[in-house]
């Protein structure tokens, strides 16, 4: 056959790449009228409820409201995990374009607000009723005498126990570290293991030493001088009780997750999870044996107290709002925080995870159209729990040992350091010698605050 | 002649701009950080010079980090290596369903690191992992294994990052395999050589320079790997038995927030791979190696 020579084409490169380019600006400046006249302002909104009918809630009521009442802003609300909100906020504040509103867990807010990173708000307070929040929330972020944030929900952190088993061995909530032992030796039986801790450092590594900081009459640091106290009596006493009490859970829990240890409690692998709050509720409701999703089964347990302290010490999960300096619309921040703690708006928000998002008012803890929500209802006595915590002073936010932990500035540097969580791991997992490991650890958080430039002991 | 060296500078411009910009600006940047105390997200600094050096030169932590580092890059290079090179001598052969399996190799490198990490998670939790189901059910063992607690981690670790990485040996050395010419082996087969010497005085000499390549690369790259470290232990406590170099370069960072110091370490580790790297090249480079 004949070769046909290809047909030269009659549009030459040149010509087809200058003639898409020209379509392609003409399309560009088409549009660009519109693009340019619309000037959308957006509020950027960053929470830690992750929960898909907590973010609806938000979006349908707070958000929805504002939009209509500010017709040229959209509100961009993303909901992050603790550790990812933590992770990007840094990058946005160190990039100079942080979100305008955002959570906070507490033990970060101090720091922020040492650099000047945070807007007060005490107009806000005031207007949503000073007087009527909780006064386990209402002074955290307060300094020099103002207001720089407002927690947005209460939630009790404690042991979810299996409440049957432990009537049945005829034993007692347990008051102290050795109560505490004796409840778990009963309870590990028929391959089922006593309880489980989260493997994650926030918690095993710094929620939980405060805890038990606190209720062994320890604190992080010396309230003078701010020398790390992570030798001290208190956390001494504390490691030898972990070391004693690591034998009642799984060797692998430190590879674990929070949401394994719910997983392992609602499907009978153990008899307590170790952190819990009324989050797991909904845990127990999708995957305990029919039956058995009720709180004559399944019931929050305070934490018992160590040798050297009077009352065990639970945290109180309950992140901030809080508005940067740098924020691009301060203003409109403090206005959709406004129409957040609207009544109704409010009231939805809190029953989206009942009884894990308490109110932070006094008057709506027993109010009746907070109680008539059907969970709460059913699940009363885990919001009695709740509530007795709160009237015996059972409760500090997270990471605090004491109330006046929420001046320090350091101590989402100390969370972040690892120093805690390595420590108790050697000791839990690793059965080192729990002086040695203090001392280690000791020496690890006097060299960290001194880098800091947070050093006020000679 | 001046305009054409013009005219040759212009056309070199535009990778001279990337290169700077993307390679060396940063490099020198992080350099310059390391000497300064500096805040994560603060913008106050304090110039401290070799300060972060002195101070790492008698960490523990530093020296714990290198020693996992140093462990988990030695053995899963070693693993990918004996794990990838006998895989491609299988997959030169002919065979059917050769094509199929060629392209079934490379899964595991296709899939994102993410999907890699759950998946051994899922496989290897002591709670519902399949691979604790099914060595009690053999009878292996009597409780599960906790594969991801303090005493197995590293070893989980390496068994994902062999898996994740070996098939990129697979790939370069098969490729490489594929040009040997056919008549060296029948030149070896005539002269009554067994398949154990053909591939000892054959194939081994015919590959040493892409295995040069492979070793210097995968090694870098498993010293330098972050994403799969990360992400099976994350800043769980297990995290403490495979903090390596880059994680704790990470964590000074942005857990610490102290990004003088996690760049310090960042140039630390440039320093030792740099140096690494030299040694590799002078005891291992030969002329007949890349000739």
């Amino acid at each position: 056959m004949p070769h046909t020579p290809a047909r030269p084409s009659r549009v030459s490169r040149r010509r087809f790449l200058a003639g898409t380019g020209a379509a392609i600006g003409a399309a560009t400046l088409g549009r660009a009228p519109a693009v340019i006249g619309q000037q959308v302002r957006e509020l950027q909104v960053w929470h830690t409820e992750v929960e898909p009918q907590t973010v609806k809630v938000i979006q349908d009521t707070s958000i929805a409201e504002f939009e209509r009442k500010f017709p040229g802003f959209k509100v961009r609300q993303q909901a992050l995990g603790w550790g990812d909100l933590n992770t990007k906020l840094l990058a946005s504040l160190s990039a100079g374009s942080p979100p305008d509103l955002t959570h906070l867990n507490p033990f970060m807010t101090a720091s922020l607000y040492t650099k000047n990173l945070l807007r007060p708000m005490d107009e806000l307070i005031r207007s949503i009723g000073e007087s009527d929040i909780h006064e386990a929330t209402r002074k955290l972020q307060y300094f020099d005498g103002k207001y720089y944030g407002v927690t947005h929900a209460m939630g009790a952190t404690y042991f979810c126990e299996r409440r049957d088993l432990r009537v049945k061995k005829g034993l007692k909530v347990p008051e102290t570290y050795d109560d505490m032992l004796k409840l778990c030796a009963a309870l590990t039986e028929d391959g089922r293991q006593a309880f489980q801790m989260p493997g994650e450092k926030l918690y095993m590594g710094f929620v939980h030493p405060a805890e038990w900081m606190a209720g062994n009459g320890g604190s992080w640091v010396d309230a003078k001088t701010w020398r790390p106290q992570l030798n001290s009596k208190s956390m001494l006493e504390t490691l030898d009780y972990l070391q004693k009490l690591n034998k009642f859970q799984s060797q692998g829990w430190s590879g674990q997750k929070y949401l394994d240890t719910q997983a392992a409690l609602a499907t009978g692998k153990i008899a307590m999870s170790y952190l819990s709050g009324a989050r797991a509720i909904g845990y127990i409701e999708k995957y305990a044996p029919e039956g058995m999703r009720d709180p004559e089964h399944f019931m929050p347990m305070l934490r018992p107290h160590g040798p050297s302290g009077k009352v065990g010490i639970s945290a109180l999960d309950g992140e901030n709002w809080a508005v940067f300096s740098q924020s691009k619309y301060p203003n409109e921040a403090f206005e959709f925080l406004r129409l957040f703690y609207k009544k109704e708006h409010y009231l939805q928000y809190c029953h989206s995870v009942p009884i894990h998002l308490t109110p932070i008012f006094t008057s709506m803890l027993n109010d009746p159209a907070y109680l008539a929500n059907e969970r709460i209802k059913k699940w009363k006595a885990w919001h009695e729990v709740l509530l007795a915590g709160l009237r015996g002073n059972r409760f500090l936010p997270l990471g605090f040992t004491r109330p006046e932990d929420n001046l320090l500035p350091f101590l989402a540097e100390l969370d972040g350091s690892s120093i805690v969580a390595d420590m108790v791991v050697e000791v839990m997992v690793g059965g080192k010698n729990p002086k040695a490991e203090a001392d280690r650890a000791q020496k690890r958080a006097e060299e960290l605050l001194t880098q800091l430039g947070h050093k006020r002991w000679s | 002649m001046r305009k054409s060296a013009l005219v040759g500078w212009l056309l070199l411009a535009p990778s001279l701009v990337l290169l700077g910009g993307l390679v060396v600006f940063p490099v020198l940047y992080n350099v310059w950080l390391s000497l300064f105390d500096k805040h994560a997200f603060m913008p106050v600094q304090a110039f401290v010079g070799l300060r972060h050096y002195r101070y790492f030169a008698s960490d523990p932590e530093f020296w714990t980090s290198f020693y996992y580092g140093s462990v988990y890059a030695g053995a899963t290079m070693v693993l990918q290596l004996g794990v990838g090179v006998p895989a491609a001598l299988l997959l030169n052969e002919g065979f059917r369903g050769r094509n199929l399996l060629r392209g079934v190799v490379l899964f595991p490198y296709m899939i994102p690191t993410i999907v890699a990490v759950i998946l051994w998670k899922w496989l290897l939790n002591d709670s519902y992992g399949l691979v604790n189901h099914l060595l009690m059910g053999a009878g292996l063992v009597r409780a599960p294994v906790a594969w991801l607690g303090p005493d197995y981690i590293m070893a989980s670790l390496i068994v994902t990052s062999v898996w994740q990485f070996f098939p990129f040996v697979v790939v370069t050395y098969l490729a490489r395999l594929q040009t040997i010419p056919p008549e060296l082996y029948e030149a070896a087969t005539v002269d009554g050589a067994s398949a154990w010497r053909r591939f000892v005085h054959v194939t081994l000499p015919q590959t040493a320079s892409v295995l040069f390549v492979i070793v210097l690369l995968r090694s870098i790259w498993m010293f330098t790997k972050f994403d799969t470290v990360w992400l099976l232990a994350g800043d769980g406590g297990v995290s403490r038995y495979i903090r390596t170099l880059p994680v704790y370069a990470y964590a000074r960072s942005f857990t610490y927030l102290q990004a003088g110091m996690g760049a310090a370490l960042a140039v630390i580790m440039f320093t030792m791979l740099l140096a690494a790297t030299a040694v590799y090249f002078r005891m291992f480079r030969r002329d007949e190696v890349f000739s």
